[in-house]
């Protein structure tokens, strides 16, 4: 590549820097603005839905399944699907609802995405980490095993909430269906997506399944066998998994490409 | 300069499954320093135009070229985000642009003359303080060319005489397209117009004529 070239790239990559983060900006603006608490609801929000329901769930079930302590377990299921949920639920219409920022000619559809989503993507990290510290502190949690699979597997749950994300988000600007489906899909995917069980505890067959259609179970196997250790045996292929989220990625992209077509501007 | 050449738009109904052509076969230019007008009825396309030319959407057929930094359509609404403050809005241009902070709340203090309201969320302003916020904004950052979609006529004569001043006496070389309604501010800043009925545009150097036949449509 000729120096001009590199030099221009670099530009570029800065200006979207900026941008995204102005619009990242703007996004906390909106949802938090200067009232009371501020950015503390980032991950504020996140812990109030995570700590009551883990507390619940520990209530009614028993302290150990499968030798596993309850509240590990929880933890480890409950976070990332929250995640999931939130990251995507809030792609639904996400360039629609920032469309007064099209006016300005460098802003893209797919830094509006960044923007909003990035937000809520940190902000349920961030939440995972609060959760995960206060609850190490109580004595409820142990520190992970093997800490860089733990984080791994984290990695890999934010990729497949951003990689759906940005096809819902493209998908519903396209056709309001997508509104009405999206809950009760999401609601569908709860069973299956691996907070409920291990791939360990399915017969071989059905574990290859679903290894094979549910990318977030590897994911899950990667956190759980990074908090647990050789406690359990952790399935997961990163190539694959890679492979598969990079496919949705640029599946994604592609529609949010001419997604301009679709907003209609004030 | 901005070319414009057989630019056709066309936007599809949502509820009729049926394409409505909004511009049809519109060309012109306009050369630095120019001051143009766009008359035409409600509905006749006059945002449509001012936001494919600011390349906020884009043409259905033909093409636009663009020499000149163009400003993004200034208007009561679009390009500020209502929950956010004033300050916060100015915050996120000076960001979006490049520009120094200190300098643009400076300009836009100054300019629309906001006072305690630039710390409260634009969604409580008045149309008229929506329009000084905004025209103040794109004011603060030197494009060549401005887009201005009504808002002048909202503001009050204090802000209208302002406005006059800065884009006559102190920007004299800079272009604008202006879409309006009201003959008096039309004619105190533009020197052509391009009248719009039904899809087509024909331009006009004279003005009178101009107003002639859009009040005869």
């Amino acid at each position: 590549m000729a120096f001009a070239e590199i030099r221009q790239l670099r530009r570029a990559f800065v200006l979207q820097k900026r941008i995204i983060g102005a619009l990242f900006m703007r996004e906390f603006m909106t949802r938090w603005g200067r009232r009371n608490l501020g950015f503390a609801w980032l991950f504020g929000e996140p812990v109030i839905f995570a700590v009551p329901v883990i507390f619940m769930w520990s209530v009614i079930r028993a302290p150990f399944e499968h030798g596993l302590p309850m509240i590990a377990f929880v933890w480890t299921g409950y976070l990332p699907i929250l995640m999931f949920r939130h990251v995507t639920g809030h792609s639904i219409y996400a360039i629609k609802s920032n469309a007064s920022m099209l006016f300005h000619r460098q802003v893209t559809p797919l830094d509006l995405f960044i923007g909003r989503q990035g937000l809520e993507l940190m902000g349920n990290l961030s939440a995972s980490a609060v959760t995960f510290l206060l609850f190490y502190l109580l004595g409820l949690l142990e520190w992970p095993q093997d800490y860089a699979l733990f984080l791994t597997g984290f990695f890999y749950m934010g990729w497949w909430s951003m990689a759906v994300a940005l096809v819902v988000a493209a998908l519903s600007e396209r056709s309001e269906i997508v509104e009405h489906i999206w809950q009760p899909v999401s609601y569908m995917y709860l069973p299956i997506c691996g907070f409920f069980y291990l791939a360990e505890w399915l017969p071989p067959s059905w574990r290859d399944v679903a290894l094979t259609v549910i990318p977030s179970l590897h994911a899950y196997e990667m956190i759980r066998g990074g908090l647990f250790g050789d406690r359990i045996e952790a399935f997961y292929d990163i190539p694959y998994l890679s492979l598969i989220l990079a496919i949705l990625t640029v599946i994604g992209l592609w529609l949010l490409r001419d997604v301009r077509k679709h907003v209609v501007l004030e | 300069m901005i070319t414009v050449t057989d630019v056709s738009k066309d936007y599809h109904s949502e509820t009729r499954h049926i394409h409505n052509r909004v511009l049809s076969n519109v060309s012109f230019a306009v050369q630095p320093g120019e001051k143009i007008a766009v008359l035409g009825r409600n509905g006749s396309g006059k945002s449509t135009l001012i936001r494919l030319v600011a390349g906020v959407e884009l043409p259905t057929i033909g093409s636009i070229e663009r020499t000149m930094s163009v400003s993004w359509p200034v208007g009561t609404t679009g390009g500020v985000g209502g929950s956010m403050t004033g300050n916060d809005n100015i915050r996120m241009i000076s960001r979006l642009y490049n520009k120094p902070f200190k300098l643009m709340r400076d300009f836009v203090e100054d300019f629309a003359e906001l006072g305690k309201y630039l710390a409260e969320p634009v969604i409580t302003y008045s149309t008229g303080m929506r329009a000084r916020l905004n025209f103040g904004l794109s004011l603060a950052i030197d494009f060549d060319c401005y887009l201005i979609d009504e808002v002048i006529a909202v503001g009050d004569h204090r802000f209208q005489r302002r406005s006059h001043e800065e884009l006559f006496d102190k920007r004299t070389d800079r272009s604008l397209i202006l879409a309006s309604h009201v003959p008096d501010i039309v004619k105190q800043y533009c020197s052509r117009a391009l009248v719009l009925h039904r899809g087509r545009a024909k331009m006009f150097d004279d003005l009178d004529l101009a107003f002639d036949i859009y009040n005869d449509l």
